[in-house]
């Protein structure tokens, strides 16, 4: 087995009480992986002051500064980033009460945001930090063709346990979610309410954005004509919500699971010149050509997705490796799931990306500095380098083999979680 | 009793005459293999015993022959020899817990046959009537290192009907049915029987699952009384005796009651396993503890009944109240208490293809790895009562055993080949194979080929 390089080290952690609060840390560790560029995996020495990273050295038998509580792993890499998940507005009860991700009173709900949403005391936000992620893009859940904003957010925060939304928010409003397929279909047939057919969750998407480019030079002219109060447009807070999209400021992302509804958004994305990108993709290997033409990033997976409904029959293991060849942008996903388990992990879906051709540096990299370029948060997170946010796995082996551990997470500076 | 005697002499009777023409149709690609076969130089971890460097099975007509090192088991001459040094080779995984074949990929309206949810005791229903051998699942389960399966009615019901003890192999069902076996019962409690409450129907609670269950039992030993009585007036010469009225979910009752049949109950919270126990001691049958999200809380209650767990492994907890306690450290609590501890796929909760790794997160969970080899093998095979037939690779056992790429608990090795019974059913270098494990069997043709080979 290749894990447990290192169990002596991993007693040196476990042994040692960190006070929550401790301002300096030092990680030492035999294979760093800062994601910045350049060899991966060497030894060395992270240091951590006031929630960022002050300096990463390395090296062999580095001594610590004094001052510093000291950390031993045998491996370490940045916090994980999951760039599309329901964590934290999907809880984990799965009861009415908890489950704030679908907002399926109607097909365009492009005014919600998931911040609105968010409670920073779910659960599952503490259970995905025991495996390493610290940062998250939350999306709305898949029934609505409109289905609202997404916002990135850290799984916890600083004044942890009772952060607020905005506090652990790093961009409240990131990315506008629509969903193509069967599930808007299925959401609204039975109500005998549009939409029943593909063809209708288009039309519902390329007229909400219609409407959307023709608001926005109504209130351009609005303004151009001297801003006159007497004559103020009728605001319509969905248009609105619409208005950076089809501006190309906010990202649009479109969950898509077979093959000709990834086409079908980029058919969309291409016509209202969109800046967008394709989540799940579970059929994307099969228009790898047409998805690299369009120059679209995606956000796949999740790798261990049930290949039980018919949109997902054809899923495959190899799915972010067979895109990432095809030199298509990735980034993986833990998703959305409505039964048991309620939520995935994305250490334990990149892992097994990473044993289906993708490779564990790769795999690393689509849930690090890959997942924050993507997401373009580059400059605070995704790799261990001077001055970006002190987020910091700790593992006692290879991080994605099964029978590893995280021994502590690290987000901002302070530890949310060690290995009892 | 006579339904159970018919079907055990159809069974022979199909079986013998169709065994052959299975294991040409399923292998596929390839002939069968008639005579000896030797497979040479793997890590063999035979389960009964300690693991074998550099080891040598030897397999005749669907048997294992010879288990040991390379040199000290003779190699019989004429014996088709396949090497397999660098990889490693153990028993065939036995799925405890799966609905492939009931619940068919992909599940569409009305091809989900694992719960009928018109009555919350339904003792006479058969998985082996609703079970489709041609689902895909089924090869991918056989892409992931299964080769015995015991494939169960869903949980909607308090009793769902009668399990099938099955070979991953076969066009019918009745080429899949292990001879000699008549399956178990499905029972289920906690969350998953109340949905009859939503019709305002019994079950709305726990207390009346367990009076539905309790009452079944009764009726059974009643009418288990009636057919004595019966059977004894015929063997004392009473022509006048009266038969009693057959009733086939009474049959299967009275089977549970007889120890002929074991009870699966699907059980996730402490309390709801404690009347788990309570309802097979009032009645003295024999259970297996399905899920068991909770059951490390009662570990030693388990233990001391030696009640075992088939165990499921979930990412994560919650999707509903019973199972928001869930976590990896179970299964190594429940090992140390002295609980037998299978893990199972309760396909399609957790695919097939992987359960390898769910028995590998029970070692991250603090279990060792000789349970957890034991947990999908061996142990899973005693719940079944096969264990004296397959989980271990022993002479005179089924040739069922499946060869690794590396350590079976490693996330970067893959399964190479599946064998049933000395025929190989998956082969991952076989391109129509492969897809069965990776995902996207449906559209091989266009499926586009990885660099590197897929490790």
């Amino acid at each position: 087995m290749r894990a447990l390089g290192s169990v002596g080290l991993l007693l040196s952690v476990a042994s040692f009480a960190l006070p929550l609060h401790a301002q300096k840390l030092a990680v030492v560790a035999d294979h760093i992986y800062t994601m910045a560029p350049g060899t991966q995996g060497g030894s060395g020495i992270i240091l951590i002051s006031e929630g960022k990273i002050e300096a990463v050295t390395s090296g062999t038998n580095l001594k610590p500064p004094s001052g510093y509580q000291v950390l031993r792993a045998a491996y370490v890499t940045p916090g994980l980033i999951d760039v599309d998940t329901s964590a934290g507005i999907s809880g984990a009860y799965n009861i009415p009460q908890d489950q704030d991700e679908d907002e399926a009173s109607d097909p365009n709900t492009a005014d919600v945001r998931s911040l609105d949403s968010f409670n920073p005391n779910e659960i599952l936000l503490k259970y995905v930090n025991r495996f390493g992620v610290t940062t998250i893009q939350s999306a709305p859940g898949p029934r609505n063709p409109i289905a609202g904003r997404a916002g990135i957010f850290k799984t916890v925060g600083p004044e942890s346990p009772s952060a607020t939304a905005d506090q652990l928010a790093i961009r409240p409003e990131s990315a506008m979610i629509f969903n193509l397929g069967d599930t808007p279909k299925s959401t609204y047939a039975g109500a005998h309410k549009p939409p029943m057919t593909r063809m209708k969750t288009a039309e519902i998407i390329r007229r909400a954005l219609t409407d959307a480019a023709a608001y926005q030079q109504k209130w351009e002219k609005w303004k151009k004509d001297g801003s006159d109060a007497t004559k103020l447009p009728t605001r319509d807070a969905r248009l609105e919500a619409l208005v950076p999209v089809v501006s190309g400021v906010m990202p649009a992302v479109f969950n898509v699971y077979r093959a000709d509804d990834i086409i079908t958004a980029i058919r969309i994305g291409n016509e209202f010149h969109l800046k967008y990108m394709l989540a799940s993709v579970t059929e994307g290997y099969l228009v790898r050509d047409e998805i690299r033409k369009a120059a679209v990033p995606c956000l796949v997976g999740p790798i261990m997705q049930r290949p039980e409904s018919p949109q997902t029959a054809n899923a495959t293991y190899e799915i972010a490796a067979l895109l990432e060849q095809a030199g298509i942008p990735i980034a993986l996903i833990s998703g959305y799931e409505g039964y048991v388990p309620k939520n995935r992990v994305l250490l334990f879906e990149a892992g097994i990306a990473a044993a289906n051709g993708l490779g564990m540096e790769k795999a690393l990299r689509a849930v690090t500095i890959d997942a924050a370029q993507i997401l373009g948060i580059q400059d605070r997170v995704g790799s261990l380098i001077t001055g970006k946010d002190a987020d910091v796995v700790l593992f006692d082996g290879d991080p994605f083999e099964y029978t590893s551990h995280v021994l502590g997470v690290i987000v901002s500076g302070q530890v949310s979680y060690q290995k009892k | 009793m006579l339904s159970q005697g018919i079907m055990k002499t159809l069974l022979s009777v199909v079986l013998s005459a169709v065994l052959f023409v299975v294991v040409a149709r399923v292998a596929g690609q390839e002939d069968p293999i008639h005579g000896t076969l030797v497979v040479r130089g793997a890590k063999i971890y035979p389960v009964s015993g300690p693991p074998i460097e550099h080891g040598v099975l030897v397999v005749a007509n669907g048997k294992i022959v010879a288990v040991g090192a390379e040199g000290k088991i003779p190699v019989p001459a004429g014996a088709v020899v396949q090497d397999a040094t660098g990889k490693v080779l153990m028993p065939g995984i036995v799925d405890s817990h799966s609905h492939i074949g009931i619940d068919p990929n992909p599940t569409v309206a009305d091809s989900g046959d694992a719960n009928e949810m018109t009555g919350p005791i339904e003792p006479s229903l058969r998985a082996l009537d609703a079970i489709d051998p041609a689902d895909p699942n089924i090869r991918m389960a056989t892409a992931g290192g299964v080769t015995t399966a015991n494939i169960l009615p869903g949980s909607g019901n308090v009793m769902g009907g009668q399990s099938a003890y099955v070979k991953l192999r076969g066009n019918t069902i009745e080429q899949m049915l292990i001879p000699g076996t008549i399956g178990g019962m499905k029972m289920a409690n906690g969350t998953n029987p109340k949905g009859y409450g939503r019709r305002d129907q019994a079950p709305m609670t726990r207390m009346e699952e367990a009076a539905l269950a309790r009452g079944i039992y009764e009726k059974a030993q009643q009418y288990q009384e009636k057919w004595n009585a019966y059977k004894k007036a015929l063997a004392a010469g009473d022509k006048t005796a009266k038969e009693p009225d057959r009733d086939l979910g009474l049959d299967a009752v009275v089977e549970i009651l007889e120890g002929k049949r074991t009870v699966h109950n699907h059980s996730h919270r402490a309390d709801d396993i404690m009347t788990v126990l309570r309802l097979s001691e009032e009645f003295h049958y024999r259970v297996v503890v399905h899920h068991g999200s909770e059951a490390c809380q009662v570990a030693n209650e388990l233990a001391k009944r030696h009640v075992p767990v088939s165990y499921t492994m979930v990412d994560s907890p919650g999707g509903k109240l019973e199972t928001i306690n869930i976590d990896m450290s179970c299964p190594g609590i429940l090992e140390k208490a002295g609980v037998k501890v299978a893990f199972n796929t309760d396909d399609p909760i957790t695919p097939s293809r992987l359960l390898l790794r769910q028995a590998a997160l029970g070692v991250r969970g603090g279990m060792s790895q000789e349970a957890a080899l034991k947990g999908l093998t061996i142990y899973p095979a005693e719940m079944l009562d096969l264990g004296n037939r397959v989980g271990t690779l022993e002479p005179g056992k089924d040739a069922d055993f499946i060869i690794l790429s590396g350590e079976p608990f490693s996330i970067y090795t893959h399964v190479l080949e599946t064998w049933i019974e000395g025929q190989r059913v998956f082969d991952r270098s076989n391109p129509r194979d492969l897809h069965y494990a990776t995902g996207g069997f449906a559209v091989a043709s266009h499926y586009p080929s990885l660099q590197g080979g897929g490790n």
